[in-house]
């Protein structure tokens, strides 16, 4: 089984010699006559990528167990992905390929996608960075999608491994400008792919016309209005080109501060409150301007609280709710759990996983997420009140917290298309930071913090506790996490749309390099605002914040009365949040790990029974249409998805079934001493013996 | 009727046909705590005997099936009443804890008295026994009747399988050594080969001879040329820890527990049910891999056969054995195993003193449950259908859980009165009369609850395309080897160690060299190439699991808590689950094929082919009508 890993596969490599050279030589074209394999693996490129630097010979892991066992193949790095081409892929029959991703192969994984490269030096695991001395015998690559690779460099000659090494380290670790991404070079050669699916619904909201439509489908028109104040950018390029503002609201007013401190509006519920989110006012320690921000704040609060505006509850998400910092150090911890190098490892800390998921805090962070949301829903249904959520720059917890509140109350919202609406609407419309969020530039790691995974995480809570509520499923969620760090979508990978329409439309002309943003001092802004806000609203929202065990009680109320009624999917939704309720998105986090699979079982067993009960109720359906006209109807064959696939694996679409034959089930210890030539030999012909009598 | 307590609200009407209904039901013993509450501050926990000291506006009473029942009394002249009820229900837990002699249940005359079949074979007699023999396909096996009138141990049933060529007499002998008796018997016969044996621990006290030893280790061998001994304790839970980890559990799931929301997860961690459960699983799963990828005698070893061997086969069997995991099957199983093979659920269930209490059986039906909603297309019974079983063993119904041996429970339904005192040889079998009839089993579902409950011990996922006979050949070659097996292991740890010797007996009859063949090769180094090759399972790899085993996942993240059951206590989880979708379309499906039927009566037969067992479809007012959440569970999606 191993004896046939091809083995440099370099042999009548046609790749094409890259035009783009960074520090690494020119690749050589390396022939190998006398390794003609039989299966030739060839690399697959996209239009628009080049081929850096490969290795061959090199031994790929199979992530089960300590023992050594591997697949010979290429490691391949190119400005997209580093690649591993192996024999393995081949072997994937029919069913297998059809789920196959498109673009990102098994043993493909994006440059933006890697997490840490760690190198093993005699037995010694150490993080890989920078320009290295000595090259590591073994690399191991953790994923953001917590895929863990392992390469072994042993039987790979030191040239082609310094090449491959500080190859793949640099381009996956050295800060990157934007217009390096290979974004562009992806989308100047694949120009005509990019044209947009007229099946596809999902309203962008880079026209006026687009809010229009949401204004008046949430019935929000009456107060609020669509302005074309920010086309071209002219205002400010954090926000949008078009937004939504309370009707009264001059238009001298947002252009005043660039847009801060203006209540720009989100979503109307069906009783007219409304959702709105504001960035709060640059900082000044000049008093003369203090004056005039307070003034001006003043103003904008007078025009929100007069009738027919509802009463207003201002939610500060900057303040101690849920600073990013704990974000990024309880995602840090969590994903551990799941990043592991070797199934022993595993083990041992099994025995006090829930400890350890405990005290990562991620769940509890999710916990704290709904909760709010449940908190601002209570307001908006129960009270009828308007909601202002205030934030820095109302870009990270404003859209998570504003896009849970809309999933929770608005069904369109759970409908695939609604969902997407609502991701371009509130995160990439909203500003939020992907490129910086990301790292996907690698410029500065305090800025990595997974904002928009977290908000998919409680949506996963969500549709977990209720699925029939959704129109996706938790795998169209796990897609769209990994689709972060996929750059051939430009979707994920601005800071703002102004930065979007810069680079992309107007790519011909050359990029303002020097606008890169340096990060606002975050610590000492939050405080600030915070006090101000209280200045200013103190009288108006005193009522509000002296009142938590009354809100508490309304909340528990709220929230208790809402789960003892049956579910009205269509309806206002709300999660569970109690300690065994919240739950780990195993789907995503277990879905590399090989022990995690369960043969046959799973949801997805569940799964195909629904759908061939689908089929089913389909075609009686047509019968009975068929005799009720009486007509004859040309018969159409029902959609076979997952037929003939009894058992897939729990881990399907992410793993399927073969893989699984391999795996010991006994550790191996026992089975080692069994392993006698002979012995297997007659073991063989046992279980031929029964197949046939 | 057994003593308890009800709860009826109005309009609430008895059906005719159960006799004991369920959800507002609380049997006395089944009473954990009861508490009385008045105000805001006023809670007295009450215990048998003890003396009320105000009138409560409420009492709540905690089941130890972790069920809850609060009843509110409004104020409005039902003072007295409060205080009565509450005082009756105190008293009566006094006494019935006292006498907790209970005769079983006597069905109503019109209710199928006379002729009533046992819904599955209870195994008392040697018919059931040659039945069941005969379809697990075990033909190097008879059926022993040596200890028909329980003089070799009580704990035994009067019936079971020993290897074919084995004497009763040499069974006689050999069950001595063994302790309480309990000797090595036929648990299952796989049907590619393989049997599973159970037995008790070996009395290293006696001092059998040579000839004891070797029909010892013939009836361990049964036939087989290689023989894996299964350390059944090692690395399973003791009993006292079940028993500990399942006051804990209770302790956490009951309503007012303070647990903080985010603290819940290491408190649930921090009562081991999970992890029991954990073991309970990659145990069972290393067996059915030893027991179905290689024709072996596979035997459990406990040393009082009586707890973990029964959880241990019978979950390897529910893994390797389609048929187990049908609803006749699964009862079938837990008769067997549980009932028949002598499990003392009496005193492990608390009912003779809390000295000896473990629950076993509740730390199975959990394993079940995990299996169940790992694979939700492979059983033919439902969530509810557990939680029924489980509630079942503390509603003193039925004889079934309220006995600690056959011989107890046979003779409390009078099944030996003709021949306590004389045995009649070749009297194999008691008339059909009505003390053998009169006798309930738990499996008399129709007992306790509605046929519109009972509708829904069935799973509607079940995939009716894993339905047994059609995965594995039934024939198999003989595997009955005359002599020393060729290769004896020693399974603990999860690993296999070679044994020199199957008993603890010095003179063993064939005692094996150890020869290097056996030991465990050098470490492997993996400086050369060659070794890779050599790398994993090379033989492993060549021959894939039989199609019909499941191989449970029992990582951390898999196990997951029985909410459902566990949790039922709490108001703030009962409510809102999710809908049955499948049970839905289930439903469409039946109503579109009705239509169908309607329109077009002279419908060609294909039609109907496609049509499931009518058993499994629900009425949709059933589905919408119950009380959602509280104690009636639905086949949900994911759960």
């Amino acid at each position: 089984m191993l004896g046939k890993g091809v083995v440099g596969g370099g042999g009548g490599t046609k790749a094409p010699k890259p035009s783009f050279v960074s520090y690494v030589r020119p690749e050589e074209i390396h022939t190998n006559e006398k390794e003609v394999t039989e299966k030739e693996v060839t690399l697959h490129l996209l239009p628009g990528e080049q081929l850096l630097c490969e290795a061959s010979t090199v031994l790929k892991y199979v992530q089960e167990d300590s023992c050594q066992h591997g697949v010979y193949g290429r490691l391949v790095c190119t400005d997209f992905k580093i690649a591993f081409l192996g024999d393995d892929e081949s072997a994937l029959d029919n069913d297998e390929t059809q789920f196959k991703n498109k673009v990102i192969g098994e043993n493909d994984i994006t440059l933006h996608c890697v997490d840490q490269i760690y190198g093993v030096f005699d037995e010694k695991k150490k993080t890989l960075f920078g320009q290295l001395k000595k090259y590591p015998e073994k690399l191991i690559i953790h994923c953001k999608d917590l895929r863990v690779f392992h390469f072994c460099l042993r039987y790979t000659k030191e040239e082609e491994v310094k090449r491959i090494v500080s190859g793949i380290i640099h381009h996956t670790q050295a800060p990157k400008l934007l217009k390096r991404l290979f974004l562009f070079s992806y989308a100047t050669a694949a120009q005509n792919n990019a044209a947009a699916d007229p099946k596809n619904h999902t309203v962008m909201f880079d026209t006026l016309k687009d809010w229009c439509w949401e204004l008046e489908r949430t019935k929000g028109n009456m107060k609020y209005k669509a302005v074309s104040v920010n086309e071209g950018y002219k205002v400010c390029e954090r926000l949008p080109a078009y937004f939504v503002v309370p009707t009264p609201l001059a238009e001298e007013d947002v252009q005043r501060f660039q847009g801060h401190g203006i209540p720009i509006w989100c979503w109307s519920c069906h009783n007219g409150s409304a959702l709105l989110k504001m960035s709060a006012l640059p900082k000044e320690q000049d008093d003369g301007i203090l004056q005039i921000q307070k003034s001006f704040l003043d103003g904008i609060y007078k025009t929100i609280h007069r009738p027919p505006y509802e009463i207003v509850k201002t939610e500060d998400l900057s303040g101690n709710f849920l600073p990013l910092q704990e974000i990024q150090t309880a995602y840090s911890k969590f994903k551990q759990l799941f990043l592991i190098d070797n199934s022993t490892e595993f083990w041992d800390t099994d025995i006090k996983w829930f400890s350890l998921l405990e005290s990562s805090s991620w769940l509890d962070i999710i916990r704290r997420c709904l909760k709010k949301a449940i908190e601002i829903t209570e307001c908006m249904e129960a009270q009828n009140m308007n909601i202002l959520l205030l934030e820095e720059n109302a870009s990270d917890l404003c859209c998570l917290i504003s896009s849970l509140v809309q999933v929770m109350m608005d069904p369109h919202y759970r409908t695939r298309i609604g969902f997407q609406s609502l991701v371009q609407k509130e995160w990439v419309m909203g500003g939020h930071c992907f490129l910086d969020r990301c790292n996907h530039l690698r410029q500065s790691d305090k800025e990595e913090v997974p904002v928009f995974l977290l908000f998919l995480d409680c949506v996963w809570q969500l549709v977990h506790q209720h699925p029939p509520a959704f129109e996706f499923t938790e795998t169209y969620l796990t897609v769209l996490s990994d689709s972060l760090y996929i750059p051939i979508f430009s979707t994920f990978f601005f800071n703002s749309p102004h930065q979007k329409d810069t680079n992309v439309h107007q790519r011909q002309l050359s990029l303002p390099l020097t606008q890169s943003k340096s990060s606002p001092k975050r610590g000492f802004f939050r405080e600030e605002t915070d006090h101000l806000i209280k200045n200013l609203l103190g009288k108006r929202i005193s009522k509000l914040i002296n009142s938590s065990d009354e809100l508490q009680d309304n909340f528990r109320e709220f929230y208790d009365s809402w789960h003892s009624k049956p579910t009205d999917y269509h309806g206002l939704l709300l999660p569970h949040i109690e300690g065994p309720e919240i739950r780990v998105w195993a789907q995503r986090y277990l879905r590399w790990i090989p022990e995690a699979q369960i043969l046959g079982g799973g949801t997805v067993a569940t799964m195909s029974k629904l759908l061939e009960m689908m089929e089913e109720v389909q075609s009686l359906q047509e019968k009975i249409d068929e005799r009720h006209h009486s007509q004859e109807a040309p018969q159409a064959e029902p959609p076979c998805l997952l037929r003939n696939s009894a058992r897939l694996s729990s881990l399907f679409p992410f793993a399927l079934l073969q893989r699984h034959s391999s795996k010991p089930v006994l550790p191996t210890s026992g089975w080692k001493a069994l392993g006698d030539e002979e012995d297997l030999a007659k073991r063989e012909d046992e279980f031929v013996d029964l197949g046939e009598v | 009727m057994p003593p308890r307590v009800i709860f009826q609200p109005y309009g609430w009407q008895r059906s005719q046909e159960t006799p004991l209904s369920s959800e507002y039901d609380f049997a006395l013993v089944n009473i954990g705590r009861l508490e009385a509450v008045s105000g805001l501050s006023r809670v007295q926990l009450l215990r048998p005997g003890s003396l009320l000291k105000f009138i409560p506006e409420e009492i709540l009473i905690h089941g130890r099936d972790f069920r809850l029942l609060r009843v509110g009394f409004e104020a409005g002249g039902l003072e007295p009443q409060a205080f009565q009820v509450t005082m009756a229900i105190v008293q009566a837990r006094a006494q019935s804890s006292q006498a907790q002699q209970y005769a079983g249940i006597t069905p109503k005359a019109g209710q199928g008295s006379g002729s009533r079949k046992p819904p599955i074979p209870l195994m008392e007699t040697s018919e059931d026994w040659e039945t069941e023999r005969k379809k697990q396909g075990a033909r190097g096996w008879r059926v022993s009747t040596v200890n028909e009138r329980f003089d070799i141990a009580t704990s035994l049933p009067r019936y079971f399988w020993v290897p074919n060529r084995i004497l009763d007499s040499e069974v006689r002998r050999t069950f001595g050594h063994f302790h309480q008796g309990r000797g090595p018997r036929l648990s299952w016969h796989h049907p590619g080969g393989s049997d599973l044996l159970r037995c008790g621990g070996f009395c290293t006290a006696s001092d059998p001879n040579k000839e004891d030893i070797r029909a010892v280790e013939a009836m361990l061998q049964a036939g087989h040329s290689d023989v894996v001994l299964v350390d059944t304790m090692d690395e399973l839970p003791s009993l006292a820890d079940v028993q500990l980890a399942h006051l804990r559990l209770r302790a956490l799931c009951l309503p007012d527990s303070s647990v903080a929301e985010d603290k819940w997860l290491s408190a649930l961690e921090g009562t081991r049910w999970l992890d029991y459960v954990r073991s309970c699983l990659r145990k069972a799963s290393d067996v059915s891999v030893l027991v179905t990828s290689r024709v072996r005698s596979v035997v459990l070893q406990e040393r009082s056969d009586r707890d973990l061997n029964g959880l241990l086969s019978s979950l390897v069997q529910l893994l390797s054995a389609p048929e187990a995991r049908t609803l006749f099957g699964f009862q079938s199983l837990v008769q067997r195993e549980w009932v028949a093979s002598g499990h003392p659920f009496l005193t492990r269930l608390g009912g003779a003193g809390a000295s000896e209490e473990a629950p076993v059986f509740l730390l199975f039906l959990d394993c079940v449950w995990q299996l169940l909603q790992q694979f939700p297309a492979e059983f033919e019974f439902s969530e509810f259908f557990l939680l029924a079983l489980h509630d079942s063993v503390r509603v003193p119904d039925t004889l079934t859980f309220l006995r600690d041996t056959p011989w107890e429970r046979g003779k409390q339904s009078g099944q030996f009165n003709s021949y306590t005192q004389v045995y009649t040889p070749g009297y194999s079998q008691p008339p059909a009369g009505n003390s053998m009839n009169l006798q309930l089993s738990v499996w008399d579902w129709d007992l306790r609850y509605s046929n519109e409950q009972i509708l829904q011990f069935h799973n509607p996922g079940y995939d009716p395309e894993h339905c047994p006979d059609s995965w594995l050949p039934r024939q198999q070659p003989s595997f009955m080897v005359p002599g020393p097996p060729s290769s004896m292991w020693l399974f603990s740890r999860g690993a296999l160690t070679p044994l020199n010797q199957l008993g603890p007996w010095r003179d063993s009859s064939f005692l094996l060299a150890v020869s290097s063949r056996w030991l465990p090769r050098p470490a492997i180094s993996s400086e050369s190439l060659a070794d890779q090759e050599w790398g994993l399972p090379s033989h492993w790899g060549a021959c894939p699991l039989p199609p019909g085993l499941l191989l449970p996942g029992y990582l951390g993240p898999q196990i997951r808590l029985w909410r459902r059951c566990y949790l039922r206590g709490r108001p703030e989880v009962q409510m809102g689950l999710s809908a049955p979708t499948i049970s839905g379309l289930q439903d469409e499906l039946f109503h579109l094929q009705e239509l169908l039927r309607k329109w077009t009566p002279r419908i060609s037969p294909e039609d109907h082919s496609k049509k499931r067992n009518p058993n499994t479809i629900l009425n949709p007012t059933e589905i919408t009508g119950i009380l959602k959440g509280q104690f009636h569970p639905f086949w949900i999606t994911s759960c």
